[in-house]
């Protein structure tokens, strides 16, 4: 079984480009389908062309399942072939011109739907003409509704799970081609998940755009691969082995899906005119206005375009063999690199380094241990690996190990580390970064230290090739490093704007003229005192919870003090990107989790409600593993209290200023936002487990919610703690002015905006979740009334005025919630959370 | 002539037969000691030879009695020398072994014999004047090339063990005259190599580190020696890792030997510590273990840190601690080297490295490795191995010191871990060493050094504000007993030591933290608590003003070197001579016998602004270590003592014939 696929897989990818090649030909006219010329006259000569194309897909459907296309309704199937001419070679076209399309899209939708099945029928079989008319009136409805331009991704998902009908599936798995790949990727889990648990009609729909993406895309590949064997994890062993998720999981780690073009691309080049056009040199094309002219002109310029990623890949090759011929140990069997070894590796090496962290049994013992097996993996950076939480295409050049902290954790061990990364414009095809070995830090840093001189370190750097030619540096060092400490130059000390290196300028001077010069011992000591004072608070060293100090300090500062100390720092493409890495934990919930903010997120600014709520990206890597993006420049309540000493109030004054200041006003409003933000989320969700440790603050005075293990139906320990509808101390309220101010005022208002907004869009975050209900173990979905419950909790029954009831009451239940207090203490008491 | 017929290998020594069995060797080596050319009837002699299995003490000896004969076994002695170097080349190992071996053998026993010979009589007796020069290039090309050549390890190793035979012949290392050819035609890349290859670096022990910390003493004063030349410009990180490697492992066994046999006893003045950084530190008392054959790899350490530039970072790589006596030569948990430049096909580079899952394990670098080594060994001094040891470890510690990057790194407060305790522990390491060694045989040499070391660190931190919590009152006692030591010692110390020099050292450290305390102090309570330990203590000062101000009011050797203390104290007096009165009033006024601390410290807190001081000259500028003149006697000592000791241990046998004959066994 699993041979026949393996041997199946590459023809859904043979068949995508000569079906292409051909109907290329033709695509001026075709290739949309909802412009107004696309009238009866022109779909005619179409007719024989889509035969062609038709058998190919039978072929195609045959492959996948021979019922499917018998099954299939014919006027779908055109309108899939239509789409996938559209989608496959245009896939950003089709967004770009629909705005175009003048008169709105209602007119000349329905007048092509009425023409198409008058105009088509002759050429089609006659089963699914029966099929068609059995359900004639439902299906051009829905057709009209998928035609549309509202019909958005979400719908897609939607109907993908709702509707029974494999024509629809089959149709709507090939719409999915239409729509822009972050628009998908968001829903990749419901996708996948559908894939793995549904039946197989929806499995066969989705799987030829997954396919699609496989090969167009690494991450995208290993993205799929990651979240198949996790959500596949819950299923039965015995079936799981067998199960569908399993199956194109291993297609996709076999790394069988290469690029269409990888294989036959220097043929592609010369045989056919046409080849599959990258992303972006399409969004030119659409972009340069009309589109039968851009035909004739884009081959050239795709091909132009193709030799350039050639030419890089054939570049980045060569750099392998040269390195491997100057080291011998490493031998390079093929010649193509793998496409996704490296990455897995990666990623992999970060798990056992969790894996192995767990076995240590104190902190300090972990984060050393973590130093040193990340500064063995620095060994084998860089490479073609990138963090996949990151928003942006890079290579990572270096892990700065010994600023990777341990995080807080009672016996799992996850870790924080920050990744040096150089970006650029396509990972997959732009050159990996030579290494630059560690001790070239010397010759960058020949002032090192000297904190002011933190510029001329960076000139310097920034004059300094990328191989640095040693000997010039070496005789620039050996000067600075006489001349340092001996003798106390003073221009040094002239370009240094601090008063007490006025010392050592006059120390100099005294040594000219004899005259004795006095100090006074009070003034050495009121200046230590001023220094200790004006020294940023930071938080003080615990060795206990070494991942305070390090997530207090500034990001920006933390980026150009690591950027000062890499040999990768002078390069302008550098960044700073850090990254969670959990082992051991099980993050679907988390990435549910973070699907509903997101959601919501979007909700609420499409509403244009102020409710600020800051989602983070998660990874799934495996039903036990994955990786979290930290939010930067925060740290978490407990923290906070715990360094500072301090009350929320009085932290928030200490950090921002007066009451009365701008800066402590704008930290209260964010603080109020994020309340409000995170209140409702809480409500909704059901999020639990809120101590103080799970709340973190940022610098702006936001507040963040984070670990969201317990949600739904989920609770921690089911002790029945946590009663209230969610975390609003009176610390929480003394911060918004106290239970009377306008700003309390301004949040109750703020949780009722956001409520009304959520309610309106209520199916766009119940689909989200209940799709991910299917065939899952998790916690989060114990029980049967999970969906219902959250159903309820928007209250789509109640008026607005009852609304406002509703929020009230829930936030006097929170305030006066015993529950909160002593879920605290309980904290405290197990986990010593304050 | 029994003698040599024992060292023959008699088949049948009990046998009170006189006419004995010789091995065919033996009888190969006599043809050679005499006068006919052995070639001359049997042709295929000299390729017969290395087929032999080598009598390396026949060898020897026979080369020792060679004295009368010189004349006419020369030639031979020479041919012996050319066909061994041939042989060098052959295909088959057996012959590379035994040609090896030979060529030790020859060096060996032409150098005891002739040990008052000049080296010239020695290269023309080996080799002969007019081929010296060719012949010596066409050793150290196939010894090149065995060493950077895919053949056996065994191998390799054996030509290192050569090199060390050849480089230790001599009790001087600058006399030994066939270094020059060494010299001319470097294996420095060779070896280089060997130490960078990470399959090889272990099985090699520390052999390649020891050749090149020896080639490297080579004549280092009196000519350009290229290898200094070359280690100084190494730039490449896997070579210089695993340099550190090897370094790290020679001590990390020294100090897993000393923890096993002090596994119960508690150290007393460790204890501070050990409960500092828990487990690292486990100190205590008498051992005796290979201290001397360690001094080798201080030298090597040392060398590195001096020459190198690039060294520093080595030293704050951290790896796991490496046991080599629970995992051997397999191929080790630390391999790191070989820079994987991009993650190509055969990722094998990263599952390797996954270090070994035991939780006990402790991650280190060779920094915490080399201040682990060296607090043990300044625990005891007394012996004169450990006493040079230990100032080898002072030097060391201030090449340290004295380097910006080491520097930056022990100073780096954003390290997390226990790496910002180095710095401290550097500090730890000098106060432990100050309040441990007053004793009668002071050791005036490596108190110098410590204080200097000390001095050094606390330039930096002024420099750069680095504030360490550091508890300094720690070191502000313990050098306030040293001077108390000093004084109540003068007469005894006066005798042998400058004592008025490292009493300048002192109050000058003082001095750094009474100027310019506000620029590297934790806190401002520590600045009163510098003036109330002053204060508390003004006695040792006033006793020390005393003296100073005596001696310098004499005429004498030390007037001048007192007088310097005499104005050094000003400030320290200014300071005793302010707050006292006060505090007197103090306790006057408020019916107090005895003042605590606090009280103190009120008393300073209040009365800092009517105290005025005087901004002395260069308390923040020192000397910078150079190793010539000052510790060029030092280290030519040092490296005498090495040369005898890896001398002695050296030995070929070591690489058993039995052991490398199964290695080739298939292949012969």
């Amino acid at each position: 079984m699993e041979d026949t696929e393996l041997e199946i897989s590459p023809a859904p990818s043979d068949q995508n480009s000569p079906s292409l090649s051909i109907s290329s030909s033709s695509s001026p006219s075709v290739s949309l389908p909802s412009t107004p010329s696309s009238s009866c006259g022109s779909t005619q000569p179409v007719a024989p062309l889509l035969g062609v194309i038709n058998e190919g897909v039978c072929e195609l459907s045959l492959v996948i399942d021979a019922e499917v296309a018998q099954r299939a309704c014919h006027e779908v199937l055109q309108k899939v072939k239509l789409q996938q001419v559209g989608s496959d070679d245009v896939t950003d076209l089709h967004e770009q011109t629909d705005p175009v399309v003048p008169g709105g899209p209602s007119g000349p939708i329905a007048a092509e739907e009425e023409a198409k099945p008058e105009g088509l029928v002759p050429g089609t079989v006659k089963s699914t003409r029966r099929r068609q008319k059995h359900n004639p009136s439902k299906q051009s409805w829905l057709l009209r509704l998928f035609e549309s331009k509202l019909f958005d991704v979400a719908m897609a998902i939607s109907y993908l799970h709702n509707s029974k009908e494999p024509g629809v599936q089959a149709y709507i798995g090939n719409r999915l081609f239409s729509f822009s790949h972050e628009e998908v990727d968001f829903y990749l889990p419901q996708l996948l998940n559908m894939y793995i648990h549904m039946d197989e009609d929806v499995g066969d729909a989705i799987k030829p755009y997954v396919v699609h993406r496989c090969r167009q895309s690494i991450s995208f590949s290993l993205q799929c691969a990651w979240l198949l064997g996790a959500y596949s994890s819950d299923m039965h062993i015995s079936t799981q082995r067998h199960s569908r998720g399993t199956k194109l999981r291993k297609l996709i780690l076999s790394d069988e899906l290469k690029p269409v073009g990888a294989r036959a691309r220097r043929e592609a080049l010369t045989l056919t005119p046409f080849c599959p056009a990258l992303p972006h040199s399409t969004a030119t094309t659409a972009a340069s206005g009309s589109l039968v002219p851009d035909h004739g002109l884009s081959p050239s310029k795709r091909t132009h375009q193709r030799s350039k990623s050639d030419a890089t890949v054939s570049i980045s090759l060569s750099s392998n063999l040269k390195r491997t011929a100057s080291n011998p140990k490493v031998e390079s069997s093929q010649d193509e690199p793998v496409r996704l070894a490296p990455q897995r590796e990666f990623i992999k090496s970060l798990m056992g380094i969790g894996k192995r962290l767990a076995t240590l049994p104190t902190k300090e013992q972990k984060t050393q241990r973590l130093i040193s097996e990340l500064s063995l993996l620095n060994h084998k950076l860089p490479g073609r690996v990138w963090l996949p939480t990151a928003a942006f295409d890079h290579h990572v050049v270096r892990v700065p190990h010994t600023q990777a902290v341990v995080l807080n954790s009672k016996d799992k061990a996850p870790y924080l580390i920050y990744v040096e990364v150089l970006e650029c414009e396509n990972f997959e095809t732009s050159s990996v970064p030579i290494r630059i070995p560690e001790n070239r830090i010397r010759s960058t840093r020949s002032v090192e230290n000297l904190p002011d001189c933190g510029m001329t370190a960076e000139q310097r750097a920034g004059s300094f090739s990328v191989v640095p030619n040693y000997d010039n540096d070496d005789e620039a060092w050996s000067v600075d490093d006489i001349g340092e400490l001996q003798v106390e130059l003073p221009e040094l000390h002239a370009s240094s704007c601090d008063n007490i290196s006025q010392f050592s300028v006059d120390s100099i001077t005294s040594l000219e003229s004899k005259e004795p010069i006095f100090i006074a011992a009070g003034d050495i000591r009121r200046r230590l005192s001023e220094q200790l004072a004006q020294a940023p608070t930071t938080f003080r060293r615990d060795p206990e919870d070494p991942s305070a100090v390090a997530l207090k300090e500034p990001w920006e500062e933390k980026v150009r003090r690591i950027r000062e100390a890499s040999p990768y720092g002078h390069l302008p493409h550098w960044r700073l990107l850090s990254v969670i890495v959990k082992c051991g934990d099980d993050l679907r919930q988390e990435l549910l989790a973070s699907q509903v903010l997101q959601q919501l997120q979007s909700i609420w600014q499409q509403e244009r409600v102020p409710l600020w709520i800051r989602p983070y990206k998660i990874l799934v890597l495996s039903s036990d593993s994955g990786m979290i993006e930290p939010v930067v420049n925060a740290v978490s309540l407990h923290q906070v209290k715990k360094q500072s000493q301090l009350s929320l109030l009085d932290y928030f004054l200490q950090e921002h200023g007066a009451t009365t200041s701008e800066n402590f006003l704008s930290a209260q409003r964010n603080f109020v936002q994020s309340c409000a933000g995170y209140s409702l989320i809480c409500y909704l969700l059901q999020v639990k487990d809120r101590h103080n440790g799970n709340i973190l603050l940022d610098s702006e005075g936001h507040i963040i919610h984070i670990d969201f293990g317990f949600i739904l139906s989920s609770s921690p320990k089911n002790l029945g703690f946590e009663t209230s509808a969610f975390k609003l101390t009176a610390e929480f309220v003394d911060v918004m002015g106290g239970p009377d101010g306008d700003m309390f005022n301004y949040y109750k208002m703020l949780m009722l905006q956001g409520l009304i907004a959520a309610r309106k869009h209520m199916d766009r975050v119940l689909q989200i979740v209940e799709i991910m209900q299917q065939g899952t173990q998790l916690p989060c979905f114990h029980g049967s009334s999970t969906m219902r419950q959250l159903k309820e909790r928007f209250h789509m029954s109640l008026t607005e005025e009852q609304l406002q009831l509703l929020i009230h009451q829930l936030v006097d239940g929170s305030m006066r919630s015993l529950t909160t207090k002593l879920y605290d203490g309980f904290q405290y008491l197990t986990n010593g959370i304050m | 002539m029994s003698q040599l017929d024992k060292k023959a290998g008699l088949l049948r020594r009990t046998s009170s037969s006189k006419k004995t069995l010789k091995e065919k060797v033996v009888l190969m080596y006599d043809e050679i000691f005499s006068k006919e050319d052995p070639a001359k009837n049997a042709p295929r002699f000299w390729d017969e030879l290395f087929l032999m299995k080598v009598n390396l003490e026949y060898l020897e000896l026979k080369l020792e009695s060679v004295d009368e004969e010189v004349q006419h076994s020369q030639a031979n002695i020479n041919a012996l020398f050319h066909y061994c170097i041939q042989a060098l080349g052959e295909e088959h190992p057996i012959k590379v072994v035994n040609a090896l071996q030979t060529l030790c053998a020859l060096f060996r026993g032409v150098h005891q014999k002739n040990r008052s010979a000049s080296g010239f009589d020695i290269i023309n007796l080996l080799m002969g004047f007019d081929k010296a020069e060719q012949r010596m290039k066409d050793l150290m090309e196939r010894l090149d090339s065995l060493l950077c050549g895919e053949g056996s390890e065994s191998l390799k190793s054996l030509c290192l063990k050569l090199m060390l035979c050849l480089v230790t012949v001599t009790d001087n290392i600058s006399q030994n005259t066939i270094l020059e050819y060494v010299m001319i035609n470097s294996i420095f890349e060779a070896i280089l190599r060997i130490l960078s290859d990470v399959s090889s670096k272990h099985l090699h022990g520390y052999d390649p580190v020891v050749l090149l910390a020896l080639l490297v003493n080579y004549r280092k004063y009196e000519s350009v020696n290229p290898y200094i030349v070359k280690l100084s410009i190494v730039d490449d990180e896997p070579t210089l890792d695993g340099m550190g490697m090897v370094i790290q492992q020679a001590l990390t066994e020294y100090n897993r030997q000393f923890r096993d046999k002090q596994e119960e006893t508690q150290g007393g003045f460790f204890s501070t510590l050990t409960s500092m950084v828990g487990s690292m530190f486990i100190a205590d008392a008498d051992e005796k273990l290979s201290v001397q054959t360690n001094e080798a790899i201080l030298l090597a350490l040392y060398e590195a840190v001096h020459l190198n530039r690039n060294f520093i970072t080595v030293l704050a790589q951290s790896h796991p601690e490496i046991d080599i006596a629970t995992t051997p030569t397999t191929n080790s948990p630390t391999t790191p080297t070989t820079p994987l430049g991009t993650m190509t096909p055969t990722l094998d580079m990263m599952n390797n490295p996954e270090l070994p899952l035991d939780p006990n394990l402790q991650t280190t670098n060779l920094l915490i490795t080399f201040l682990k080594y060296a607090s043990i060994l300044m625990q005891d001094t007394k012996d004169e191995h450990r006493l040079n040891s230990a100032r080898l470890c002072l030097i060391i510690l201030t090449c340290i010191a004295e380097d910006q990057y080491a520097n930056a790194f022990l100073h780096d407060d954003n390290i997390n871990f226990r790496v910002n305790l180095h710095k401290m522990l550097v500090i730890y390491l000098m106060v432990e060493f100050i309040v441990t060694h007053m004793m009668k045989d002071f050791p005036m040499d490596l108190y110098l050094r410590c204080v200097q070391i000390i001095h050094k660190l606390l330039c930096y931190q002024k420099k750069c504000r680095i504030r360490l919590h550091y508890t300094w009152r720690e070191l502000w006692s313990a050098l306030i007993n040293l001077v108390k030591f000093l004084l109540s010692n003068e007469t005894t110390l006066l005798v042998k030591h400058n004592i008025f020099h490292l009493a300048l050292l002192v109050v000058n450290l003082f001095n750094m933290f009474i100027t310019y305390g506000d620029t590297f102090l934790p806190s401002s309570n520590s600045y009163d608590e510098l003036y109330y330990e002053i204060v508390r203590m003004h006695q040792v000062f006033d006793n020390l003003y005393c003296m100073v101000l005596r001696v310098s009011t004499n005429t004498g050797q030390w007037k001048e070197a007192a007088s310097k203390v005499t104005y050094a104290l000003v400030n320290i007096r200014a300071i005793i001579n302010h707050f006292n009165p006060k505090i007197e009033s103090y306790t006057a006024l408020n019916h107090i016998s005895q003042l605590s601390e606090e009280q103190v410290l009120e008393v300073v807190r209040s009365n800092y602004d009517t105290l005025t001081l005087k901004l002395q000259d260069g308390l923040d500028q020192f000397e910078r270590y150079s190793e010539q003149p000052k510790e060029a006697a030092f280290f030519k000592e040092l490296v005498r003592s090495i040369s005898l000791n890896v001398r002695k241990n050296v030995s070929l046998n070591t690489m058993s014939q039995d052991v490398l004959l199964k290695e080739f066994s298939t292949i012969s």
